[in-house]
């Protein structure tokens, strides 16, 4: 009867257990994870409640088993397609560990890479699966509807989503902090160097509307733009293209800076002085430092980019370090909400039991005494329910003080009578 | 009795200011709650505000000045400290904070001058479009000074914590929204004022020192919005019109209303 926490269990295999080769074979599609869930909870009957999450790195079950052993026989003798045993890829936790290793998965804490937002979704899509199934109860569908929203807590109250690896991100992120979107703005990257390219990719992916490719060599542009799905422009036209820039990326093999302050504050003067991003990757530098001095050009180097990857690295174990404490709290607030559920459940049958005894017996009166008017039918029910709320009273009070004080074999003798197996 | 619901917003702004400069103290959990306590603040404010108004019209002395600067900066905190813009509310929270406080124990006293001319519905009018404008430069100025702080670091290279700060982009649209805001507000607040005085003085009708301090104003905060939207120059210019501009502002509230005398003086 007692629904804690501690019957939770969670069985699994990911990307920090199983080898690639082993995951590919083993990840569920949406049939195959509904035949599981349906197959452990309806048919073998070997869980209560069941839930599986499976993502290209991990396939976790998440279940009150009727008896653990139920369960184990169960990995024992599962077969893969190409009929290898996974039982030794698989890790187990239980009780508050569960709890805890869901809430960590949900917030990304346990992801190849840390902070990935998609996770999330994942785990959405696995409670709307187990939903669909039925396999939700008691103790699952709190703990699912927990783990969403403990995940949203992280991810708004830590940076754990916000610093991503690479001089490409980091050029991302410096444009951010300018732009607040890429949405509507249009880079120019002049010259082929493979870092100029890498920013000018995740600038693309991160929502950049257009890109501008600007080469010594016009085919190579041609080729370049084409590539990325960028607009080639001839490299002697660089000054009438730069005005129609917001972000400009610099990346040529060229021993003299190309891009001067003239050139510069003509572009801010024709562009009326809207912000302009500058990225110089190349080494001897291709844009003028002086450029940095002008009000609305923020010039970036090569070095600046790769502080700002350090800078991110550093945040990133802060903030990891924040949300796992996050992710401790919130799994004993919820074994203890867990208890105070069972309190409202076990109070809930007791009122339903007598209820359902009440509404019978009135039922009965009716029968029998056919001349009973509405007046006195209405005062016959508001009676009966006073003396069952009456009769009941202490024997809640007595459920009540037994959870709060954890009395377990008291709370089961008080809840004898009132079990669905008496009734 | 009267001075409950303040102290009671006092409170929930002191909540508020403690949740954004010592985070830990408060908890994740409580600073979720932040702008719905900040909300419930300016809702409290605005109400006893109309009701202590309503029953005593001219007491429309220095404390209800800065407390009706308080319910602006209250507003604009609630229009603007979301997720991604913590940063401003950790100075507008403190903002109203301090004003309200002040307004608590700053000596009352009034327009005396007012009470001889009789009851005009303009003059309500006039000092609640005169707050908003107020509002709105006090949105400006505080987003101003995150803009020019933000940009420095930008400039100067400085990374760390970099995330937490709003985009340059997005500052500097709120600083000109808001100052438009401030504007128009003034200049119907303007106006306002005239038809007062046009209402209740008739012949003994004259300009005081606060009245071309005010006209100066407006004209400062036209000329900030022409630079921007003939000349282009935004960003900063617009942060260094708005705070001289604020400056102005302020001077006017506190320091001319007790040099002066006359329509907006205290007691002089």
């Amino acid at each position: 009867m007692v629904a804690d926490g501690d019957r939770l269990l969670a069985v699994g295999l990911s990307h920090h257990t199983a080898p690639v080769e082993v995951r590919e074979r083993v990840a569920f599609d949406e049939d195959a994870v509904r035949q599981t869930l349906n197959r452990l909870v309806r048919h073998e009957q070997i869980a209560e409640e069941a839930f599986l999450i499976s993502t290209c790195n991990r396939v976790e079950l998440y279940a009150v088993p009727r008896s653990v052993e139920g369960l184990q026989a169960f990995f024992g003798s599962y077969r893969g397609p190409t009929g290898e045993r996974i039982d030794p890829y698989l890790y187990w936790y239980r009780g508050r560990d569960a709890v805890r290793h869901l809430f960590k998965v949900a917030s990304s804490l346990d992801s190849l890479v840390v902070g990935e937002p998609q996770i999330l979704g994942q785990v959405k899509d696995a409670v709307r699966l187990a939903e669909e199934t039925s396999t939700l109860g008691r103790l699952l569908h709190p703990l699912t509807q927990r783990t969403l929203s403990v995940a949203k807590l992280v991810r708004s109250s830590t940076e754990i989503g916000q610093n991503r690896v690479g001089i490409g991100n980091a050029g991302v992120d410096l444009a951010m902090q300018i732009f607040g979107s890429l949405d509507g703005r249009r880079a120019m990257l002049v010259g082929v160097g493979e870092m100029g390219r890498q920013v000018a990719r995740a600038l693309l992916s991160a929502g950049l509307s257009e890109l501008l490719v600007a080469n010594r060599t016009f085919e190579r542009s041609v080729e370049l733009a084409s590539e990325h799905g960028g607009t080639p422009v001839p490299y002697e036209r660089l000054a009438d293209y730069l005005p129609r820039a917001d972000i400009v990326i610099t990346a040529t093999g060229a021993q003299h800076p190309i891009l001067t302050v003239p050139m510069i504050r003509q572009a801010l003067r024709d562009r009326r002085y809207r912000t302009l991003f500058l990225v110089d990757l190349a080494v001897p530098r291709n844009i003028d430092p002086g450029v940095a001095e002008l009000d609305e050009a923020y010039l970036f180097n090569v070095d600046d980019l790769s502080r700002v990857v350090e800078e991110g690295k550093a945040a990133r174990e802060q903030a990891a370090r924040q949300a796992l404490a996050l992710v401790d709290d919130e799994a004993d607030r919820f074994l203890a909400s867990l208890r105070e559920i069972d309190v409202a459940t076990y109070l809930r049958a007791m009122n339903d039991a007598c209820e359902t005894i009440r509404a019978a017996e009135i039922e009965r009166s009716r029968k029998l005494v056919s001349t009973l008017q509405p007046a006195q039918l209405e005062q016959l029910d508001a009676m009966t329910k006073a003396m069952v709320k009456k009769l009941l009273h202490k024997q809640m009070m007595a459920v009540r003080a037994a959870a709060k004080s954890g009395d377990e074999e008291k709370l089961r003798i008080l809840m004898e009578p009132w079990s669905e197996e008496e009734r | 009795m009267e001075r409950l619901p303040y102290i009671l917003v006092l409170v929930a702004w002191g909540f508020v200011s403690l949740g954004h400069l010592l985070p830990d103290v408060i908890g994740e959990r409580l600073r979720a709650h932040l702008r719905s306590v900040a909300g419930l603040a300016v809702a409290v404010h605005a109400i006893t505000l109309v009701v202590v108004g309503a029953m005593a019209p001219y007491e429309t002395g220095f404390p209800e000045a800065l407390s009706a600067a308080s319910l602006g900066v209250g507003i604009a905190y609630v229009s603007v400290a979301n997720q991604r813009l913590r940063a401003l509310g950790m100075l507008l929270g403190p903002l109203a904070l301090v004003l309200l406080g002040t307004a608590q124990v700053v000596p009352h006293r009034t327009v005396t001058a007012l009470q001889e001319t009789g009851v005009s519905p303009w003059l309500p009018i006039h000092l609640g479009l005169m707050f908003a404008g107020l509002a709105g430069f006090a949105l400006s100025f505080v987003v101003g000074i995150v803009y020019l702080w933000a940009r420095k670091r930008l400039k100067q290279k400085k990374f760390q914590g970099m995330a937490r700060l709003p985009s340059l982009e997005l500052l500097d649209r709120i600083q000109f929204r808001s100052m438009l805001f401030g504007f128009v507000f003034l200049t119907l607040g303007i106006g306002a004022g005239g038809a007062w005085a046009a209402a209740s003085l008739r012949d003994a009708w004259e300009i005081d020192p606060k009245v071309w301090f005010t006209l100066l104003i407006w004209a400062w905060y036209g000329a900030a919005l022409q630079v921007r939207l003939v000349a282009g120059r935004r960003g900063r210019w617009t942060a260094l019109f708005s705070i001289v501009g604020f400056g102005g502002m302020l001077f006017s509230l506190v320091g001319l209303n007790f040099l002066l005398g006359g329509w907006h003086g205290y007691g002089g």
